[in-house]
């Protein structure tokens, strides 16, 4: 593929993280209320927004902060002096692990009831699994979290109620047995975020597939006498992959969503309680920090689905197709 | 619940019933309607949809008691659903039915109106991204790219917990403030294909203005996808809504959303969980209608559909 | 990313893999620690804290820690009497003695050692009393030493406090409210950057326990020290593990995701944690009183007296259309009473008699009207000089108590014409805004000390302004009496007096004093001596044991 083009998105990228930090900079800095931690004296608040550089002018805050920033420094936190990458970093792996058990639950179950569906399309089984995936699909996925938690964390005690590990056997990853004890810990977040997915991906990939089956070569192919198993496997499934790949990209903007509300419900300690509290805590450097790592996943999802359509179809290089927003809640 | 409130809710139902029906005779005349109406999920969804709208217009005939009103707070607290309560009452003795029906009228007002806002907007920088291309295109198309790239959960709750005690107006633009960059790219690609259709050429030549000339002539025909994306944006819209109030940064208590509910009542969903889960099932079967009435917009408005 | 997904690509694999590895894992516990001193006890805590360098954090979590990890010189008992020094038990101190009326000789134990193994000295003694002092520290139990002139070092082991004046309560005052500080560790830091500092994030105490790690968002470790020159804890380790609010704390303690957690609150609570066979229940004197705290002073200027809460007339009428007592039986069953003032059960001066105001709509009704609060125009809330009575009301997200009471209040005041906004922020935002008074009402929960004499004279005079004082309640007539009743040295005179100050302010309504609630915690079934001293719970865990043939596979787990 052209290098320039590559180049072109990789710029777009950059500028679009640029600007998604700017507006967060101004966003938080014309909020009212400027925040001094509870229990402090005038004084010695003065003093702190002197030791944090809050009494400067606006611009040149901007232009510490992204000097910093630069420099791989995102500040510290307001509420308690860690620095902000640390903080961030201490996270990420929690959010990557739910968000990639999410995935994949919601990519394998979502891919494989989509074709299923659209190889029996109309018949019983597509009719009956498509108001399933639909209702699913529905759900409020912080409504769904609470009834899987009272369920099968409380009621059947299937699954730990909380927590990202077990404290005393795994504070620390160093056994198989702490992989397994992650994993245990991860199934009910993930399925929450992965079930919901995965009913979108469903509904998405069976009407993709239905989609190229109306396309000539589909019909050439069918009319020619190919076996329909054939058909469907070569030609339905292999074009619809492709705007599935988009479908990959945009998915991120979806699991960072529902981890907000799904860490916060399952005590998870990922990145998105990190930002929620932060929010609620006005932390203005965690907060500016969440909101670029964030905004640098989606555009990375973004780049890799483009890069991905451009590999297999150089036709769609220069625009990605995109899907309706994804459910945000 | 008494006599009158029964007789109320019966009237709706045969109300919805006479709706759909008359719909779904009329539509049988078009060819494109028809297969609106060849889903029964469809049809159910548009049934709900219609029923909940006439319950929320009709909340004080509907509703036997005052939504926000503590009927007990010592004897009537979470009293499981009876003939008097029909889905029972919640933590502080409030009948839940009485405000799932009330909070019908706000969480789909919201909803409605949020979508409202976040599809004229998306509509209206689709069309003119689309029409006018060049700078104009690419300024508002990047805008976009920054909007889509920035979690909008995240935007939300800044500009909510920021600024707390945002009125219900202010929350609603937010809400379609930032929930506009979707559609704006589906109209505009829809655009760029519609304006080199011949009769969009030939308004041009024919000299009509640009303005007449996407009002008139490209929107129109884009309206499978605005239709669409309004249907599902009101559907993210309630979510978005249930989600802040779950959180306590939404809608003020004591109005009665679907939201408020779940948050007021998830933390006895052990002991009575009718409060916590009717709430839920509510905004569960709306966004459910909403997405098959959107997937029979889609069908029947989309010219090439046939089989899906 | 791509190794995460890699790790766990098939569900069939996963599951697999947790079987075999659960197999790995029971040969694997076979060992481990037997014994006495085995144990491990987890805490489902409600927070986490911000920082365990203890003048600069007040809250509860924190607390607890800090009780393991940092001494007092000395503590209350378990029977909480905080006059006189019979009934305290030595801890840093090994003994002391009184060098004239006003002076309090320390001798330190010599056996105390930091865990870095530097002996704990009188030095640290002296910087410890002039850290809390320092308005730079800005330590919340400043306010609570002011009768305290000085502390100086005699000799390396031997400290000296000075007093300002004789009170029964000097002693207390001398012990209570300090833990001692490294001085070694702690002189090096800017004082001004106490709150944030890296000590109080990896702390090094003198205490039963040491700091072994803390995992933001998740938990704080602690291992016991064997050598501690008190006596080796019973409990070989502590864990605190933090959950986003209550629900989710008691949930982890029934599914037996953890074995304390130390406040049911609510009956439900109560009763599901009843349920769960490996719990037992312990019912022990709550130390909380939460109130609806008026503002006088305007949210803006607090110079300015607040529009509507300055007239006591007001406040009285809107104290007197509030149902507590139903309000109570509603929200907490029979876990809690209603305060007569301003106090929890914990302090002794608690008494059901002290006079307060009626509930009384009608006469709610009267006053409002005679102050011209009247609904002039129709709307259903009440008007003057077209200002509506309307006001804010405060209270912690997290507080899924406080946000019932707000909107059991809200609906109260609701039926007597007033309108009551609910603002649920952050609890450390809504401190920062009581602190400031920014302001109309919060819902606000307050921990007694086991004596009147330190809290409520901080919280409720004028020496509190800018302090815990919050919404600024000024009656010099109740000060008098307060300072009559903190230095008299007779209990049924001084009780006479706190009564007759408490029906003064009572009469005043700075506040409608909601609910105090009893302490219930749910400990598991294991644990012996389980013993929860009223006003800190984990203050005595070190002597908390589990037999040898109770211990279960998290406590003879070896790392």
């Amino acid at each position: 593929m052209g290098a320039a083009w590559l180049l072109r998105r990789l710029l777009a990228s950059v500028a679009i993280i640029f600007a998604v930090v700017t507006f967060v900079f101004i966003l938080i800095h014309v909020a009212p209320g400027r925040p001094c931690p509870e229990t402090v004296e005038r004084a010695v608040c003065e003093e702190l927004k002197r030791q944090f550089g809050l009494d400067r002018p606006l611009p040149e805050q901007y232009w510490r902060y992204l000097v910093a920033l630069a420099h791989g420094n995102m500040g510290n936190s307001y509420a308690n002096g860690r620095p902000v990458r640390a903080a961030i970093a201490g996270t990420i792996p929690f959010t990557l692990q739910l968000a990639g058990a999410a995935l994949v639950l919601d990519f394998l179950l979502g891919l494989g009831l989509g074709i299923y569906q659209a190889v029996r399309v109309n018949r019983i089984p597509d009719v009956v699994l498509g108001n399933v995936t639909l209702f699913i699909y529905s759900l409020p996925t912080f409504w769904l979290a609470l009834l899987l938690l009272l369920a099968f964390g409380e009621k059947l005690r299937w699954f730990p109620v909380g927590g990202a590990s077990d404290p005393v056997l795994c504070p620390v990853v160093h056994s198989l047995f702490c992989v397994a004890d992650r994993l245990w810990h991860t199934v009910l977040p993930a399925a929450t975020l992965g079930l919901v997915g995965a009913a979108g991906t469903a509904r998405f990939q069976r009407a993709a597939m239905l989609e190229v089956a109306r396309q000539d070569y589909v019909r050439t192919a069918r009319a020619k006498g190919l076996p329909e198993r054939r058909v469907v496997l070569r030609h339905q499934l292999r074009n619809a992959l492709l705007s599935f790949v988009t479908r990959f990209g945009l998915a991120f903007p979806f699991l960072l969503t529902g981890a907000v509300l799904i860490e916060t419900i399952f005590a998870w300690p990922g990145m998105g309680r990190l930002a929620f509290d932060a929010i609620l805590l006005r932390d203005y450097p965690v907060v500016t920090g969440t909101a670029l790592i964030a905004s640098v996943v989606v555009v990375a999802g973004n780049l890799l689905a483009d890069i991905l359509v451009g590999l297999a179809d150089p036709r769609l290089r220069v625009r990605a197709p995109t899907d309706v927003e994804v459910v945000t809640a | 619940m008494t006599l009158g409130t029964w007789l109320a809710l019966f009237v709706a139902l045969v109300v919805t019933a006479e709706i759909v029906r008359v719909l779904r005779h009329r539509a049988m005349r078009h060819e494109r309607w028809r297969r609106f109406f060849r889903h029964r999920t469809t049809t159910w969804g548009l049934g709900i949809l219609t029923f909940l709208v006439i319950v929320a217009l009709a909340a004080p005939l509907v509703a036997p008691y005052d939504p926000d009103k503590q009927l007990d707070i010592v004897h009537l607290k979470n009293h499981p659903p009876s003939w008097t309560f029909l889905l029972g009452t919640d933590v502080l003795s409030r009948d839940v039915w009485s405000r799932t029906v009330y909070g019908a009228r706000v969480s789909l007002g919201i909803g409605a109106l949020g979508a409202l806002v976040a599809v004229a907007l998306g509509t209206l920088v689709g069309a003119v991204a689309g029409y006018y291309q060049r700078w104009i295109d690419a300024v508002l198309m990047r805008g976009v790219d920054v909007g889509l790239a920035l979690p909008r959960i995240f935007i939300l709750l800044m500009a909510v917990a920021l600024w707390d005690g945002l009125p219900f107006a202010a929350l609603i633009i937010v809400i379609g403030l930032t929930s506009w960059f979707g559609t704006s790219r589906l109209v505009r690609a829809e655009v760029l294909s519609l304006r080199q259709r011949d009769f969009v050429v030939a308004a041009r030549a024919l000299g009509a203005g640009s303005g007449r000339v996407i009002f008139r002539h490209v929107l129109p025909n884009a309206a499978a996808p605005i239709i669409v994306s309004a249907a599902l944006g009101v559907g993210n819209v309630l979510l978005l809504e249930a989600s802040l109030s779950f959180l306590g940064i939404g809608v003020k208590p004591p109005e009665p959303t679907w939201g408020n509910m779940i948050a007021d009542n998830a933390p006895s969903i052990y002991t009575a969980p009718w409060s916590t889960l009717f709430p839920g099932l509510a905004i569960s079967l709306v966004v459910l209608s909403l997405n098959a009435v959107a997937d029979g917009v889609r069908d029947a408005l989309d010219p090439r559909a046939e089989a899906a | 990313m791509l190794s995460a997904m890699q790790r766990r690509s098939f569900p069939s694999l996963t599951v697999f893999l947790i079987l075999v590895v659960a197999g790995l894992a029971a040969c694997e516990r076979r060992g481990g620690c037997t014994g006495e001193n085995c144990g491990t006890i987890i805490d489902a805590a409600v927070a986490e804290p911000g920082t365990l360098l203890p003048p600069s954090s007040e809250d509860i979590v924190a607390n607890d820690i800090d009780e393991q990890l940092f001494l007092k010189l000395a503590d209350v008992g378990m029977s909480e009497n905080t006059l006189g020094d019979e009934d305290f038990q030595p801890l840093l101190a090994q003994k002391w003695e009184w060098d004239g009326p006003l002076t309090l000789v320390f001798h330190l134990d010599p056996r105390a050692r930091w865990q870095d193994g530097q002996p704990v000295t009188a030095a640290d003694v002296e910087f410890t009393f002039n850290a809390y002092n320092d308005s730079v520290v800005a330590s919340p139990f400043r306010p609570k030493l002011h009768r305290i002139a000085s502390v100086t070092q005699r000799d390396s082991l031997t400290a000296v406090f000075r007093f300002r004046e004789r009170y029964p309560e000097m002693f207390y005052d001398a012990v209570y409210h300090m833990r001692i500080l490294p001085a070694h560790k702690l002189r090096p830091v800017p004082r001004d950057q106490w709150r944030t500092a890296p000590f109080g994030r990896e702390p090094v105490g003198d205490g039963p326990y040491r700091f072994v790690r803390w995992q933001p968002a998740q938990s704080i470790e602690l291992v016991a020290d064997s050598t501690f020159f008190l006596g080796r804890p019973g409990i070989r380790r502590l864990i605190w593990r933090f959950t986003p609010n209550l629900q989710v704390a008691v949930q982890q303690a029934i599914a037996d995701e953890a074995d304390v957690r130390e406040q049911l609150v609510t009956p439900e609570n109560v009763e599901r944690a009843r349920a769960a066979k490996q719990l037992a229940i312990y019912t022990y004197r709550g130390n909380v009183y939460t109130f609806l705290s008026f503002n006088q002073r305007a949210p803006d200027d607090t110079t300015k007296p607040h529009p509507i809460f300055a007239d006591r007339e007001v406040r009285r009428a809107l104290a007197m259309a509030v149902d507590r007592a139903s309000m109570v039986k509603s929200a907490l069953g029979d876990l809690a009473k209603v305060p007569p003032g301003p106090m929890s059960a914990l302090l002794w001066i608690w008494d059901p008699d002290i006079r307060q105001l009626p509930y009384d709509t009608a006469q709610a009704n009267r006053i409002l009207n005679a102050r011209g609060w009247r609904d002039h125009d129709g709307d259903g809330v009440r008007d003057k000089d077209g200002q509506p009575l309307a006001f804010h009301m405060l209270f912690p997200t997290t507080s899924v108590l406080r946000r019932q009471y707000a909107l059991l209040l809200q609906e109260q005041f609701r039926a007597i014409g007033v309108r009551a906004e609910v603002d649920a922020v952050e609890g450390a935002v809504v401190n920062q805004r009581v602190a400031t008074g920014k302001f109309d009402t919060a819902i606000l929960s307050r921990s007694n000390d086991p004596s009147p004499s330190s809290g409520i004279a901080q919280s409720w005079t004028r020496a509190g302004f800018g302090g815990s004082n919050f919404g600024r309640y000024d009656n010099p007539a109740f000060e008098r009496l307060v300072d009559r009743a903190v230095t008299t040295t007779r209990r049924d005179q001084a009780r006479a007096l706190w009564r007759a100050a408490m029906e003064t302010l009572n009469a005043d309504a700075p506040g409608i004093f909601l609910y105090a609630l009893d302490n219930v915690a749910a400990v598991h079934k294991r644990v012996d001596n389980v013993q929860l001293r009223p006003d800190s719970w984990a203050a005595v865990l070190r002597t908390w044991r589990i037999p040898p043939d109770r211990l279960i596979d998290r406590d003879r787990v070896e790392r």
